[in-house]
C-alpha cells in the first residue's frame, strides 16, 4: 500500500499505471513502488487536467524523487501560475532543490521562468547571491552561467558588480575559464546595442592588463591567451602590439626557457606576419611538436605547411 | 532500454598493455541486449524520461558494430509507436509528452530499421506530419523550443534540422514546395553563438563547449552553410580549440581545464571530422584512451578508466573509435550519428 492509495485527499483519484508494458518484452516495465504509485497520480492529475494546491505537493513529491523528468516540471509550472501562487515562495523552495541536484538543469529553466514572471518584483541582488552560492558547490556549472547571463540582461546588470564578480571569482582559481567566458559577456555583450567593448581604446587596455597579470600568475593557462587573442580580433589591432607579452613566456633561441606552450604558439603568430620571421616561426613549431605540446604534433605539421616550410624537426629539442 | 549503470567498470584487464587493447565487441553486443532485463532497478524508472533516447544509443551502437539485428525489429518498432503523440511528436516513453529532441530520436531509429511502413500505417502521411510538429516549435529567432514549455536550446536547433532532413522536409530537398522552416533564421542564430576563442556555446555569448561545438557544427553542416561560414580560417580557429581538447592521457575534454570523457571524443571528433580536420588528433593515444574504458568482461564503456559502464557512452565511444577508423567497425556519419551506409541514402 502507498502513501497515496492511502491518503484520503487522494482517494477521489483512480492513479493511471504505465502503460508501458503488455506482451512486448521490449517495453514491459517493473517501476520502484514509491515511484510508480506517485507517478500514476501525477498521469491521472494531468489526464484530468487537474491545476490544484494538491498537484504541486505532488510534483513537488516526484521532483524531490526525479528532477530530470520534464514533464513534472512544465506541469507543475502551468499549476502554479494557474493558481496565482507565491512565486517567492518557489523560489525558497527552488533554493534547496538546485543545492541538493546540482546537475541538473531543468530546474535553471523552472528559475528563469518564475524569476521573470515576477518581474521588477524579484529580489535580484539576491539572486546573484543564490547563484553565487551555487559556485561555491561547482564554479563551472554550465547551467547556472548560463543562468547567470540571462540575470545580466534581463535586469541589466552589466554595471552592478559583475566585473567585480568575475574578479572574485578569477582571484579564487584563474583557470576557471566560465569566469572568463562571463567577463568577455560582460564587457562585449552590449556591443550590439552601441555600448563598446574592447572596441573602445580604454577598455581594451585595461582587459590587456588584466589577462596580462593573470597570465603572470599561471602562464600554462589556455583561458587569459585565449582572451588577449580574442581582444586582438574583435578590436581588429595589430597582433605584433602582443610581442612583449609573448617574449615574456617564450623564446625560440633559448628554448628550454619556454615557460607557456600558449606563448609560443602566439608568437609563431607574430613572427610569421614580419619579414624574415618564417624560419624563427618555424623553429618554435617545430618545439611545440617535439616539446611542449607534442600530442597535437599533426596540428602543429600542418601550421609548417601553411607557412610553405617542410615537415617537422625532431632534432629541435629544449 | 535500461539507462542504469554498471554492472561492470571501465579497466584494463589484468596484464594487459595499453597496446594489446581490443575492442571487445561480441560483450558489447551481450551488454546491450542485456539493458532490457534491469527493469527491477530503481534507476530504470528515473531514466524513463530518456527512455527513447536509451534506445537509440544502444541500436546506433548496434548496428556501428556490425549487428544490426540483435534486437528484435518487431519489439522496437511497437515501442517506438507507443510513443507516438496525437501531434505527429514522439516522447520519451509512452504516455510522456512530446518533446522536439525524443521525436529526433525515434526518427533515427524508425530510419535505422526502415519502419516508416509501419508507422504510415498508425498515421497517415507521417513524414509530413512528424516534419510539421518539427517546424512548429521554429521560433521567430529562428531558434526551436523543445517543447511547449518553450525552452531553447541548439540541440533543439540541431535535432529539428536532422530530423527534417532525414524526413527529407528541409527546403532545400523539396525546392518546389513552400518552406516549412526558416532555415537561414536558424542558422543565424547558429552563428550568433560563435565566441572570441571560436567555439560555440548553448546561446550567445555562452561559453564555448564540445557537445554544443557538435549541435552548432551540425546544424550548418545539414544546413549546408559550414563551409561557406567558416571558410578555412574558420576552420583552422576552430579546429585548434577542438584538437587542443585532447590530453595527454589521450582522452578528450569538454571545455578548458575540465576532466577527460569518452562522450566527448565524440562530440569533438565528429566536429573536426566536419571541419576536415580529424587528423589533428592523436589517434593512437585516443583510442588507447577509449579501450581502456570498456569493461572486457561484461561489456560497456565509461566515461572514464575506472567509473560504470553506461550505453550512452558505449554508443559514443564505439562511434568515436569508428571515425578513427578502428578495424571492424561500421563507418559512422559525423553530422547524424548514424550509419554512414543508411544516411547516404537520404537526398541532401
Ligand atoms: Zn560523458
Amino acid at each position: 500500500m502507498g502513501k497515496y492509495s492511502e491518503d484520503p485527499k487522494w482517494s477521489d483519484i483512480d492513479p493511471l499505471p504505465t502503460d508501458e508494458g503488455g506482451p512486448n518484452p521490449l517495453a514491459a516495465i517493473a517501476y520502484a513502488e514509491d515511484y510508480e504509485e506517485t507517478m500514476s497520480y501525477l498521469r491521472a492529475v494531468m489526464a484530468a487536467n487537474e491545476l490544484s494546491p494538491r498537484v504541486l505537493e505532488l510534483t513537488e513529491d516526484l521532483i524531490d524523487m526525479n528532477p530530470a523528468h520534464y514533464t513534472v516540471w512544465l506541469y507543475r509550472s502551468k499549476c502554479l501560475f494557474h493558481l496565482h501562487s507565491d512565486l517567492h515562495e518557489e523560489l525558497e523552495w527552488l533554493n534547496e532543490t538546485a543545492l541538493q541536484h546540482q546537475k541538473n538543469y531543468q530546474i535553471w529553466h523552472h528559475r528563469l521562468t518564475i524569476v521573470d514572471a515576477l518581474g521588477e518584483e524579484c529580489d535580484v541582488q539576491g539572486e546573484q547571491e543564490f547563484v553565487a552560492r551555487m559556485f561555491e558547490k561547482d564554479a563551472k556549472n554550465y547551467h547556472v552561467w548560463s543562468y547567470r547571463q540571462w540575470l545580466v540582461k534581463r535586469f541589466q546588470l552589466w554595471e552592478k558588480g559583475e566585473l567585480e564578480f568575475t574578479e572574485k571569482m578569477l582571484e579564487e582559481d584563474v583557470r576557471n575559464n566560465s569566469a572568463w567566458n562571463h567577463r568577455w559577456y560582460v564587457v562585449n555583450g552590449r556591443e550590439a546595442e552601441g555600448v563598446k567593448g574592447v572596441t573602445d581604446p580604454e577598455i581594451r587596455e585595461r582587459e590587456i592588463k588584466y589577462a596580462e597579470a593573470a597570465i603572470a600568475k599561471a602562464p600554462q593557462n589556455q583561458s587569459p591567451w585565449n582572451y588577449v587573442r580574442g581582444i586582438r580580433k574583435a578590436s581588429g589591432t595589430e597582433l605584433a602590439a602582443l610581442k612583449p607579452l609573448a617574449e615574456r613566456y617564450a623564446s625560440v633561441e633559448r628554448p628550454g626557457t619556454v615557460r607557456s606552450s600558449f606563448a609560443l604558439d602566439l608568437l609563431v603568430d607574430i613572427l610569421s606576419e614580419e619579414s624574415g620571421g618564417k624560419q624563427q616561426a618555424g623553429k618554435a613549431l617545430d618545439l611545440l611538436a617535439t616539446t611542449y605540446d607534442p600530442i597535437r604534433k599533426n596540428y602543429w605539421a600542418y601550421r609548417k605547411s601553411q607557412l610553405g616550410l617542410g615537415s617537422i624537426e625532431t632534432a629541435a629539442t629544449a | 532500454m535500461s539507462l542504469a549503470a554498471g554492472p561492470g567498470r571501465g579497466h584494463v584487464a589484468v596484464g594487459q598493455l595499453p597496446e594489446e587493447l581490443k575492442l571487445v565487441v561480441d560483450k558489447h553486443v551481450a551488454y546491450i541486449q542485456s539493458l532490457d532485463t534491469r527493469k527491477d532497478e530503481l534507476e530504470y524508472h528515473l531514466t524513463e524520461h530518456l527512455r527513447i533516447g536509451g534506445i537509440y544509443w544502444g541500436l546506433t551502437a548496434l548496428h556501428l558494430l556490425g549487428h544490426p539485428d540483435a534486437l528484435p525489429r518487431e519489439g522496437l518498432i511497437d515501442y517506438v509507436l507507443s510513443c507516438l503523440c496525437e501531434s505527429g511528436g514522439f516522447g520519451a516513453a509512452p504516455g510522456h509528452d512530446a518533446h522536439i529532441l525524443y521525436t529526433g530520436y525515434s526518427v533515427q531509429i524508425l530510419t535505422m530499421i526502415d519502419g516508416f511502413g509501419a508507422l504510415e500505417e498508425r498515421l497517415p502521411d507521417c513524414k509530413q506530419k512528424i516534419a510539421r510538429f518539427v517546424a512548429s516549435h521554429q521560433q521567430p529567432d529562428g531558434t526551436f523550443a523543445g517543447d511547449e514549455w518553450g525552452e531553447i536550446d541548439t540541440r533543439f536547433l540541431f535535432s529539428a534540422l536532422y530530423t527534417l532532413s532525414l524526413l527529407g522536409y528541409l527546403p532545400h530537398q523539396r525546392p518546389s514546395e513552400p518552406p516549412l522552416i526558416n532555415l537561414p533564421a536558424a542558422t543565424a542564430y547558429i552563428k550568433a553563438c560563435q565566441n572570441f576563442d571560436g567555439a560555440f556555446g548553448v546561446s550567445p555569448g555562452a561559453e564555448s563547449h564540445s557537445g554544443q561545438v557538435f549541435t552548432c557544427v551540425g546544424a550548418l553542416y545539414i544546413a549546408g552553410e559550414l563551409d561557406s561560414y567558416l571558410g578555412e580560417e574558420g576552420k583552422d580557429r576552430l579546429g585548434a580549440w577542438l584538437s587542443e581538447r585532447q590530453l595527454p592521457s589521450g582522452g578528450l575534454n569538454g571545455r578548458p581545464e575540465k576532466l577527460v570523457d569518452v562522450c566527448y571524443s565524440w562530440w569533438v571528433m565528429s566536429s573536426m571530422a566536419m571541419i576536415g580536420r580529424l587528423h589533428w588528433i592523436d589517434k593512437a593515444k585516443l583510442t588507447a584512451f577509449i579501450l581502456q574504458c570498456q569493461d572486457p568482461d561484461e561489456g560497456g564503456m565509461a566515461d572514464r578508466p575506472g567509473d560504470m559502464v553506461d550505453v550512452f557512452h558505449t554508443v559514443f565511444g564505439v562511434a568515436g573509435l569508428s571515425l578513427l577508423g578502428y578495424p571492424g567497425l561500421v563507418e559512422v556519419d559525423p553530422a547524424y550519428c548514424m550509419p554512414r551506409h543508411i544516411t547516404a541514402q537520404i537526398s541532401k
